[in-house]
């Protein structure tokens, strides 16, 4: 029995009994159905997810600042000069505690977070867990606040991108989504943490994904503006560090940043390799000593830091004044060095936290030394300091994280001076060069591997060879087939030929290709045109083509015409699947997997 | 670690369909399909049929897309006390160490004061009094290049801010930098002032301190185009006439300066700076009259007047030509005048000059140029030098007058300093012939 409806109900079942109004109310149901006006498929709301990931990885973001900030304020006082056994006891003391936290708790929260994410990309489906989420937000605070040398760009990276893959699985996004959505993530904690949404995008694009990926470029770029733009509306839109203006007078000062480009490409060889020996020494040692090695860490950066506070932390307010003509170029100097040994030694150990914000720390102040002990040489070089410090911060990213666009945009919205981008093109170019001259495998690589993981790299992938289709191509062995020449015709050019397939051109840049078998057996007469025995074209080659997506065309057919550009007709050449294959072995690399090798 | 970084974390299994036929999270079943052959999505979000991925999202997924919503208003709710709070307490930290740095100043330890306003800029980033306050402190410590570099820093910022201009100017003018200081003056007083401050008075303090600073560098012509640019944005009823009138006389337009304190007298007529500011303008100018009818409204007498008043009653005493002279004053004048001169000539060291004041005959051998014309119109003046033979003489007396004029005005370019009465003969020398 059905159960009593009230008046309005039984008024409305009522009306939609009648013609008029099913019809009315089926028009309505249409709309608001899968296939109706108001629906969005999913790669659509994907990039709706996208906005909102930005925008709640911008709230999170602002609050680990912040956290940090509080952190520090309540470990180390508010003073830019701490007590000296506050300096020393807080590092250490807290180092134990997030060892032991990060070791029983949160083992995947440690490191900087942006192997992480790129494991999570390939190798878990997107996968991070909420746990790591929250665990990276409370460790990484304290560690920085704390005066562990390392900075937050990279963890704030890992946390937008476990937020993604958390909202992506909580709104049941497909496998295809969730396993894109933690880059998107990635971005968006990146460009808040940074006030950067330029240089986060390629810094994804560069690091995290490893390739352009046009499938994922609209997402990342909608994520990073939305975050930033949450970020700007909380903690405003100063950029980060406040340089003098700056014009490049005379050529012969770029001889003077192109030195700066060789200490920095020295300078990053060393940390890189301080990395590379240190860390898996360490990470050899008793399992025991892993809860003890962040305290450690924190010990002796403390002991540095009662003559070199500034050491401590991330670093950005001593930056800034360095660029200020604060120090004289010894300290400077100095303080670059003990960065180096306090980040090498913070990271080594595995405390949380991330390699951006000391890189960006050790290129400031070496540029700024070698700035400054230029211009005690050279007196005409009237270049402000600050402007060498920040170049020399692009030198630095360029040649320890191995992302040139980046290194390049990054010192261009940090610094909100367009005017600097010829120096800093000249200098991150050589110290990238210096660089991957004596250290092969870049930093994120080299950690991954480390950790025993083999993800793809976008610098791998730049050095390797990419062979195009007039790599593979042939002349036809046969006269083309005209689309209006008689059947009679064209048999007569099959009897005389030993091939299988011949290429049919329709005309106005159309192609098509025939079968031995079509010909012979075709029912029409012999003066009808080829034309009429033509089922489908067949897709046109061009040369300057990779080879890669000449396979995503060819599949199963026996060839392909390649014409010229501009003359659709001109016939240049045909490729078929045993002539890519035939051009991948001269060239020595492995072939790739296609039906007729599979 | 413990655990291998390979161990795989796979994601968790698909959410199950509930008895509605919906799923944990409110998605309806009948939209969770395949867009291309209409078949049920699998737990995968992929159809089992066609392969299509598809899930098509429409009203009735409002339940996720509602909390999302809720949630990030909640996040920014949560946020936004957030920070609130902690811009307070930076806000509180910021005032703590500014304090501590003020304090510091007045106790002149410089290097802590730097200290205490850097700190307090870490926690009140955008506070621009920190910031001057800041550059006033490395200024007191020596830190010139450093403070040099956050203005710099801070006028690309805001480069109408009129505060960091003026500061510019001040250091630019210091390092001797004049053209880079007068573009900054120049942006000062077009720039934007403080709302709590008088921009007007600021704006003239600005042009009578590069005023000023043209004036004292010895930059006349520029110094000029300021004074007339200030001149004619400054009010007649101003009190700083006066000191513009000092400014115009200091770079050598005694009639401007005239004009100025003139304007000042109408304000104060009593005004005993004033009056000196006028006599002194007026006596530049040659209005020795003038000078003196103002030197006598004095109601104290400075030592300036007094040298001034004396300067004149020498030249009164001097001068031939004055309207109460009767002919016994103007012959005795002149003899007084060219005896002056001579005795002028004789202290440079021209013979004739020399032979004239020993009561010798002149010879013309040895007096080089220019003084050899000196000696022959002295050799036809000398005879001439007594009470008898002047009187009545105008035309000698003329040439008489002429002649000191010329002799002292060609000793003042070639000897030492002139005494007293050789000045009073130069002034009327100006007055009378118009020579510098």
């Amino acid at each position: 029995m059905s159960p009593r409806l009230g008046p309005s109900r039984e008024r409305l079942v009522q009306l939609m009994a009648t013609p008029v109004h099913r019809k009315y109310f089926e028009t309505l149901r249409r709309m608001l159905g899968p296939e109706g006006l108001v629906s969005i498929r999913e790669e659509q709301f994907f990039l709706v997810v996208a906005i909102a990931i930005g925008i709640l990885a911008g709230f999170v973001v602002v609050l680990f600042r912040i956290a940090i900030a509080e952190a520090r304020l309540w470990l180390l006082g508010s003073s830019m000069h701490p007590s000296a056994p506050r300096v020393v006891l807080v590092p250490a003391v807290m180092g134990l505690l997030i060892a032991v936290l990060a070791v029983r708790f949160f083992p995947r929260v440690r490191g900087s977070g942006v192997n992480q994410t790129k494991g999570a990309l390939y190798i878990y489906d997107g996968y991070i867990s909420a746990e790591t989420v929250v665990g990276k937000f409370v460790l990484s605070a304290l560690a920085i606040g704390s005066g562990q040398s390392l900075g937050p760009e990279d963890p704030a990276l890992q946390i937008g991108a476990g937020l993604a893959s958390s909202l992506g699985r909580w709104l049941n996004l497909s496998k295809e989504r969730l396993r894109m959505i933690s880059p998107v993530g990635a971005a968006a904690g990146l460009a808040a943490a940074f006030n950067a949404p330029i240089t986060a995008v390629l810094f994804v694009i560069e690091e995290v994904i490893g390739r352009w990926s046009a499938g994922i470029l609209g997402a990342v770029v909608l994520s990073a503006i939305s975050s930033v733009v949450v970020e700007r509306w909380f903690l405003g839109d100063e950029p980060l560090f406040r340089v003098p203006p700056y014009h490049l007078e005379h050529a012969g000062e770029l001889v003077a940043y192109a030195a700066l480009g060789v200490v920095g490409g020295v300078a990053s060889v060393v940390f890189v390799k301080g990395i590379k020996n240190l860390r898996p020494r360490l990470r050899r040692l008793p399992q025991w000593s892993q809860y003890l090695q962040p305290g450690v860490a924190g010990l002796l950066i403390g002991i540095i830091a009662i003559w070199y506070p500034q050491v401590m932390g991330a670093g950005y307010e001593w930056m800034n004044l360095a660029m200020h003509n604060r120090f004289p170029w010894e300290l400077l100097g100095i303080l670059a060095g003990l960065k180096l040994v306090s980040t090498t030694l913070s990271f080594a150990t595995g405390t949380p936290g991330g390699l951006f914000a000391p890189v960006l720390f050790m290129g400031a102040m070496l540029g700024a030394s070698v700035g400054m002990l230029e211009q005690q040489l050279l007196p005409a070089i009237t270049v402000p300091v600050g402007a060498y410090a920040l170049v020399g911060m692009g030198a630095l990213f360029a040649g320890i994280l191995r992302a040139p666009m980046t290194s390049v945009f990054m010192v261009l919205e940090v610094s909100g001076n367009y005017s600097i981008i010829l120096p800093v093109m000249i200098c991150n170019t050589i110290s990238y060069v210096i660089s991957r001259g004596f250290q092969q495998v870049p930093l994120y690589d080299l950690l991954s591997r480390q950790d025993g993981l083999d993800l793809p790299s976008l610098e791998e992938e730049r050095g390797q060879t990419i062979l195009l289709v007039e790599d593979a191509m042939r002349p036809s062995r046969v006269r083309t087939l005209r689309g209006d020449e008689t059947i009679e015709s064209a048999r007569a050019v099959v009897a005389g030929s030993g091939e299988d397939a011949f290429l049919v051109s329709l005309g106005e840049g159309r192609w098509s290709v025939l079968g031995r078998e079509a010909l012979a057996d075709a029912a029409n007469g012999e003066g009808s045109p080829v034309r009429s025995l033509v089922r489908a074209r067949v897709p046109r080659l061009y040369q300057d083509q990779s080879l890669e997506v000449a396979l995503r065309f060819i599949k199963d057919r026996p060839m392909l015409p390649v014409v010229h550009r501009d003359n659709l007709d001109l016939l240049m050449g045909v490729v078929s699947v045993q002539d890519i294959l035939g051009a991948y072995r001269r060239a020595g690399l492995a072939e790739p997997e296609t039906a007729a090798s599979s | 670690m413990g655990r291998k970084a390979t161990d795989a974390v796979r994601p968790p299994a698909g959410t199950e369909m509930d008895a509605r036929g919906r799923d944990g999270l409110g998605m309806s079943k009948e939209t969770a399909r395949c867009t291309v052959c209409g078949e049920t999505l699998g737990e995968d979000g992929r159809c089992p049929r066609c392969k299509g991925t598809s899930h098509v999202w429409t009203i009735h997924d409002w339940r996720p897309l509602l909390t999302l919503g809720l949630v990030i208003v909640l996040g920014f709710s949560f946020t936004r006390l957030v920070v609130t709070g902690f811009n307070a307490k930076g806000k509180v930290l910021g005032a703590e160490y500014y304090t501590a740095g003020l304090a510091a100043m007045d106790g002149k330890r410089t290097a802590e004061a730097v200290d205490d306003f850097e700190t307090a800029l870490v926690y009140s980033r955008d506070n621009f009094q920190y910031r001057l306050k800041l550059t006033d402190a490395l200024l007191a410590s020596g830190a010139t290049d450093e403070a040099l570099s956050q203005l710099h820093a801070y006028w690309a910022q805001r480069p109408a801010d009129a505060q960091v201009n003026l500061k510019l100017a001040r250091l630019e003018a210091q390092r001797h930098h004049v053209d880079d200081a007068l573009h900054y003056y120049q942006n000062a007083v077009e720039g934007v002032w403080p709302e709590r401050t008088d921009p007007v008075a600021q704006r003239l303090s600005v042009r009578f301190e590069a005023a000023e600073l043209l004036v004292r560098l010895g930059l006349q012509a520029q110094a000029e185009q300021t004074l007339l640019a200030l001149a004619a944005v400054l009010p007649a009823e101003a009190p700083e006439q006066g000191r513009l009138g000092d400014l115009f006389l200091r770079n050598g337009d005694a009639a401007r300066a005239l004009s100025a304190y003139q304007a000042e007298l109408n304000l104060k007529k009593d005004s005993d700076a004033a009056i000196l500011g006028a006599a002194r303008a007026s006596f530049a100018a040659g209005s020795y009259l003038t000078a003196r009818r103002y030197l006598v409204e004095l109601r104290t007498e400075t030592a300036e007047s007094h040298a001034l008043l004396e300067q004149l009653e020498r030249m009164e005493a001097l001068d031939p030509f004055a309207r109460s002279a009767t002919g016994e004053v103007r012959t005795r004048r002149t003899m007084a005048a060219f005896h002056i001169a001579v005795e002028r000539l004789a202290g440079c060291g021209v013979p004739f000059a020399q032979a004239l004041s020993r009561g010798e005959k002149i010879g013309h051998e040895r007096d080089p140029a220019p003084w050899s014309e000196f000696a022959s119109w002295a050799e036809q003046l000398a005879p001439m030098m007594s009470e008898g033979k002047l009187r009545g003489q105008d035309d000698v007396i003329e040439s008489t007058m002429r002649f000191a004029f010329q002799a002292e005005v060609a000793a003042q370019k070639e000897c030492a300093k002139p005494g007293l009465d050789d000045e009073a003969l130069l002034l009327l020398a100006h007055e009378r012939m118009g020579t510098n």
